[in-house]
Parts: structure tokens; C-alpha cells; sequence
């Protein structure tokens, strides 16, 4: 094994060098996040929670709505309800397995779709500069002050309340903050000399956009994204608390709309989806707190 | 037919103090496989000079506002901007003064080659590739192929210069512009960058605009050079006779400033007296007339044109060296 990392052998290798290489790049980049103790929690608790959405749908593979027991089980009772049952003799523990999935969900998508628009609107408005910059940063402006949750119900008001929808609706809500940290991050990268020197090779602006500045500016928004998770899957968690969640799912949002009135009666069927959501947020943060310290060289080792 | 030909290019930026004019009547010709280089003291106008050749002044604020720059029979300040770019990387090329700050650093210096050949080349991802390898051997990295996988923080000073010639020669341009190539480099490594630089326009027979404020540079590369004052070229001459028998003043007080050699520990160094006028207030004469030694009145009066054209060229009424006496100065000595 040793023989293969040695200079000569990484001299002989053709394309297969630079997969190793990559890997390399992979295995620092992974040595960088381990050394935060914040992301190895972090990891850990996302970890968990990945594993109750794949692994537990297997142990509990029931149809969350199911009226399979008698209701208002409390946790431990009955070992075929282990988390107990609601008011109306569904059971916990299928829900809460049947709500990771959702939430998890949920949270990347309407992420991937918010960190797309921001990205794209910070990049064109920072990077053009002049009117384009002042029309979009009216528009960012117009977004941040609308409260962003108001917006999201208004939008799944709107529509039919779905797992799209819902999507849909933080996707809308949550870029402004990408967008914001994109546009200064071009503004500052489109002075810097590497972009002049794209331009003295004959590079468009498209091509100076997408391969020169963009890889610099991506680490940060990294960072925002997977916080920007956490705070998508409390605002699903919300809507679908409202009774705004898609009719035929049951998210863990859903699960303390249900248990709202009988809280004083049975704080569990509360207090389980919302120690789960805890976990995931938290976990999310704490992933979210480590990437920035691997990721920004500023804080690098000093 | 040089190969770059300006003649009278004005260059004015848009300043809050004024507009100022920051090249103004540059005469200037790069022939194939000659090297010119373009010295004057920073702010002079050299770099805005080769920034103008390649059309990227800082939009909204710099701009061509006057003269020609012809490249290879084709008319550069009127040239759409889609046409322009073909250009650039292809057929003009530039170089930078700090490596490191010239190239993208989360890109692998050979992606950054293969880049600028795919840019003007239709070549497929493997062949701009093994390209980029080739050029890294061309431009003197050892062990390019591995080398090319390295990211710019992984490489030295040197290498890094090397890196951007290599980027810069990608497409074998016709012009190299390179701005201050050794500067931000140490004094054994600037000389390798100069012998590459030479070594490689030999074999390729390109024409080299090379920028800088160091007299020695000039001495062991140039064939000719301009001098730059205050946005103008003073004087124009082969590199030898600049060097032995400077007509303009100012170039004069740059060489003496040089021979520092001869002189006895202790004594100050030679020093033109005075600063470079600000070019928002500029003298109506000779823009060195307040620190020229001959300056009379008709320099502070009169602006001197640059001679007619020809291989030594000199913008002064009184230039040195004796037997030429322009009539000014013929004039002068009758008052």
C-alpha cells in the first residue's frame, strides 16, 4: 500500500493519479472538519437522526395515521407502542420514524432551491454592479422585509398545502441571506487581479462568473446552507403545526399540532417531535459552525 | 508594417478631482520578434498604456479617448468587444507583476492552462491537458506532470511566474505584454524569469512589451525603449543608444541615478530634485521643465512634441547632446 503513495508511483499513474489526488484534497478537507469538536457532534447527532429516518422506517414501517392502538398510550406501556400512542391511538413511534423522513427532506430540497436563487441573484448583482445591482438589492429588500413566515403561509395558503408547496414556500422565503453574502463576496472577488487576468485570456463574463470567481466565493455559502437547513425544517415544522403540512404526511411539526390539547394531560406527544427537531437543528448548527471553521481561512490555525 | 503600431493614443480617466489624462500622445511600435520596453517611474503611464492595447480599462472610469492602436494591420480602439476578446489570450497576451494574485487560487494551475487553449482552441479536456503539462516543461517546471496538478499556494515565487507564462503562451500569441514581470520576484529568480522570457520569444518570434521601472532590466533584454513622464514618452531609442547617449533630460538624471558604482561612500546619491507633477495640475510646457536643470522659458510656455519619426526620438526643445540645436534653442541663444 505504501508503495503506491510514493513519488515514482504517483509519476507512472495517469487519470487514476488524479482520482487519488482528489481523494487526498477529500481526506484533508475531512481532517479539517474532524478537528472541530463542534462538527464531530454535529455529524453525530445527523448521524442519528439520518439513521432513524432509513434504519427506523424498517423497524416501523406502518402507516403513520394508522389508528393501530388504544389512544393515549404513554411511552413504555405497551411494548407494541414503545413511544406510546395520541389521543387518537396512532402511533408515536411510527410518526416520529415517518417525520425524520420529511423533515430531512424538506430541509435539503427547499435549501438546494433557496441556496440556486440566492446564489444566482447575489452573483449577478455583485458582479454587474450599476442598475443590476440596484434593482436586485431593491428586490432582496422587498423579501427581507416581509416576515419570512407570514410569506411562507401566505405562499401555502395560497396553494394546496403539499410536501412541494411546502418546499416551494421556504425555498422563496430563505435565499435573501445567500444572496446578500454572495453579492459582497463578488463585489470584493471581481477586483481581485486573477479575474483581470481571466479577462486578458479572452474570458466572457459568463465564464468569468461561473469558473472564476464562484469556486472562491461557494465555502461561505457552504456554511450558510446547512445552517439555512436547520432553520427550513423549524419553519416546516411550523406550518405543519398551523395545519398547514401535507394532509397525507405526518411530519413532526404535524405530530405537536395534534398534541396541543391534551399537553397537560401528555406532554409526550409534544415533547418527543420537538426533543427530535432539537436534535436536528442542533445538529445542523453544530455541522454548520465546524464547515466555517474548516472552510474559512481566515480562522485557520490561528 | 510593425506588429503594434499607437500613434497618439490618449488615455483619460474619470476622476472626482477632474478628469485627468493619464497616457497622452504615446507614439509607440512593437515589431515581431523585437523587444520594447516601456520604463518610467510608477504612475507614469505605463501600465495604463498596455491596459488601453488590451481594451480593459476600468469601465466607467477609464477610457480610449483619442489615437490609434493598430495590432497587426487591425484598428484596436474601435474593434467590438466580441472580436476583441478573440484576441486577448490568443493573439495578445499579458503577464503580471505578482504571481500569486495573477492566478485563481482554488483552481489547479493546469486546469488554468487548459482554460486559456480551450478559450481560443477547439481542443478536447485530455489533449488541452497534456498541453498545459507541455507548456509547464516549455516554461522550465520540473516534473510538470505533477506539478500541474498543484494548486498556486503550493508552488514557489519563481514557479508561480513560471506558471503564468505558461498560461500567458497557452495559445502562442503574436504580442506578450508583460507588466513588471520580475518585480514581486528575488534577485536570482528574476534573472531565470528574464533568460525564459528571452529564450522563449527567440524561439517564437513574438513581439515583447515589456513594462518596468528598472534600468537594469531594460539594459539586459530590451532592443529599444520608451521613456515615460507624466503620461507622455519623453524619448524613444534603441537600447544602446539611450543608455550611451540619452537626448532628454529626465532620462539622463535616470541613468545617472543608476551609476552608482563610481561613487565615494558618503556621499549622497545621485537624486532628480523635485516630484512628478500631479497630472490634475500640469504644467502648460514641458511637464519636466520644473525639475530640469535646462529647462528656459519657452520650456515652461511650450509643450515639445515628440521628433519626427525615426529610430531616436525625443520629446525636448533643448535636448542633450551637442551639433543638433532645434531652432528653439538657436532662438534661445540669440535672446
Amino acid at each position: 500500500m505504501s508503495r503506491v503513495w510514493n513519488e515514482t508511483g504517483i509519476a507512472q499513474a495517469g487519470p487514476d493519479s488524479a482520482l487519488r489526488r482528489t481523494a487526498a484534497r477529500a481526506l484533508e478537507f475531512g481532517r479539517l472538519v474532524l478537528a472541530s469538536r463542534a462538527a464531530v457532534l454535529g455529524l453525530l447527532l445527523l448521524l442519528a437522526v439520518v439513521a432513524v429516518a432509513t434504519l427506523g422506517r424498517l423497524w416501523f414501517p406502518g402507516d403513520p395515521w394508522e389508528m393501530g392502538g388504544p389512544p393515549m398510550l404513554w411511552p413504555g406501556e405497551d411494548p407494541a407502542h414503545p413511544l406510546g400512542t395520541d389521543f387518537m391511538g396512532r402511533d408515536l413511534a411510527t410518526g416520529l420514524v415517518s417525520g425524520a423522513g420529511v423533515s430531512l427532506l424538506i430541509g435539503l430540497v427547499s435549501t438546494l432551491i433557496s441556496a440556486f436563487v440566492g446564489v444566482t441573484i447575489g452573483a449577478l448583482a455583485g458582479y454587474y454592479r450599476g442598475w443590476v445591482d440596484a434593482v436586485l438589492l431593491r428586490v432582496i429588500e422587498l423579501f427581507q422585509t416581509v416576515p419570512n413566515f407570514v410569506l411562507a403561509v401566505v405562499l401555502v395558503a395560497i396553494f394546496k398545502p403539499s410536501v412541494a408547496t411546502a418546499v416551494f414556500a421556504i425555498g422563496i422565503v430563505s435565499w435573501p441571506p445567500t444572496a446578500r453574502l454572495v453579492r459582497s463576496e463578488f463585489l470584493q472577488l471581481r477586483e481581485r487581479e486573477f479575474v483581470l487576468a481571466g479577462r486578458t485570456i479572452g474570458m466572457g463574463h459568463a465564464r468569468l462568473i461561473l469558473t472564476q470567481i464562484l469556486p472562491n466565493a461557494l465555502p461561505p455559502v457552504v456554511v450558510v446552507s446547512t445552517l439555512s437547513i436547520a432553520h427550513a425544517i423549524q419553519t416546516e415544522a411550523a406550518l405543519a403545526f398551523l395545519g398547514l403540512g401535507d394532509p397525507n404526511v405526518m411530519s413532526w411539526g404535524t405530530i405537536i399540532g395534534i398534541g396541543r390539547e391534551q399537553v397537560v394531560d401528555a406532554w409526550y406527544i409534544c415533547g418527543l417531535p420537538g426533543v427530535a427537531i432539537i436534535v436536528t437543528v442542533l445538529g445542523f448548527s453544530l455541522l454548520g459552525e465546524g464547515l466555517n471553521d474548516a472552510l474559512n481561512p481566515h480562522l485557520r490555525r490561528r | 508594417m510593425p506588429l503594434l503600431d499607437i500613434r497618439g493614443l490618449q488615455t483619460s480617466f474619470h476622476t472626482r478631482a477632474g478628469t485627468v489624462r493619464a497616457v497622452d500622445s504615446v507614439d509607440l511600435s512593437v515589431a515581431r520578434g523585437e523587444t520594447v520596453a516601456l520604463v518610467g517611474e510608477s504612475g507614469s503611464g505605463k501600465s495604463v498604456t498596455a491596459y488601453s492595447v488590451l481594451r480593459l480599462l476600468p469601465r466607467g472610469q477609464g477610457a480610449i479617448t483619442g489615437g490609434s492602436i493598430r495590432f497587426d494591420g487591425t484598428e484596436l480602439t474601435t474593434l467590438p468587444e466580441a472580436a476583441m476578446r478573440a484576441l486577448r489570450g490568443n493573439r495578445i497576451s499579458m503577464i503580471f507583476q505578482e504571481p500569486l494574485s495573477a492566478l485563481n487560487p482554488v483552481l489547479s494551475i493546469g486546469w488554468q492552462i487548459a482554460e486559456a487553449i480551450r478559450l481560443h482552441r477547439p481542443a478536447g479536456r485530455r489533449e488541452a491537458w497534456a498541453r498545459a503539462v507541455d507548456l509547464l516543461a516549455q516554461v522550465g517546471i520540473p516534473s510538470p506532470a505533477q506539478r500541474v496538478h498543484d494548486h498556486p499556494h503550493q508552488l514557489s515565487g519563481g514557479m508561480r511566474q513560471r506558471a503564468v507564462i505558461a498560461i500567458a503562451l497557452a495559445c502562442e500569441p503574436d504580442l506578450l505584454i508583460a507588466d513588471e514581470p520580475t518585480t514581486a520576484l528575488d534577485v536570482t529568480t528574476q534573472a531565470q524569469i528574464l533568460d525564459l522570457l528571452r529564450t522563449l520569444q527567440a524561439e517564437r518570434g513574438m513581439g515583447l512589451l515589456l513594462i518596468t521601472h528598472d534600468l537594469g532590466v531594460v539594459a539586459e533584454v530590451a532592443d529599444r525603449a520608451a521613456v515615460m513622464y507624466a503620461g507622455r514618452v519623453v524619448e524613444q531609442a534603441p537600447v544602446r543608444t539611450l543608455f550611451d547617449a540619452p537626448s532628454h533630460p529626465y532620462t539622463e538624471g535616470l541613468l545617472a541615478s543608476l551609476a552608482i558604482e563610481h561613487l565615494r561612500p558618503g556621499t549622497r546619491l545621485p537624486e532628480i530634485a523635485g516630484t512628478v507633477p500631479s497630472l490634475l495640475h500640469m504644467p502648460p510646457g514641458c511637464a519636466f521643465a520644473p525639475r530640469c536643470g535646462r529647462a528656459q522659458a519657452a520650456c515652461h510656455e511650450l509643450r515639445p512634441a515628440l521628433s519626427q519619426p525615426g529610430p531616436h526620438r525625443v520629446a525636448c526643445h533643448f535636448p542633450l547632446g551637442a551639433g543638433r540645436r532645434t531652432p528653439l534653442e538657436l532662438l534661445g541663444e540669440a535672446a
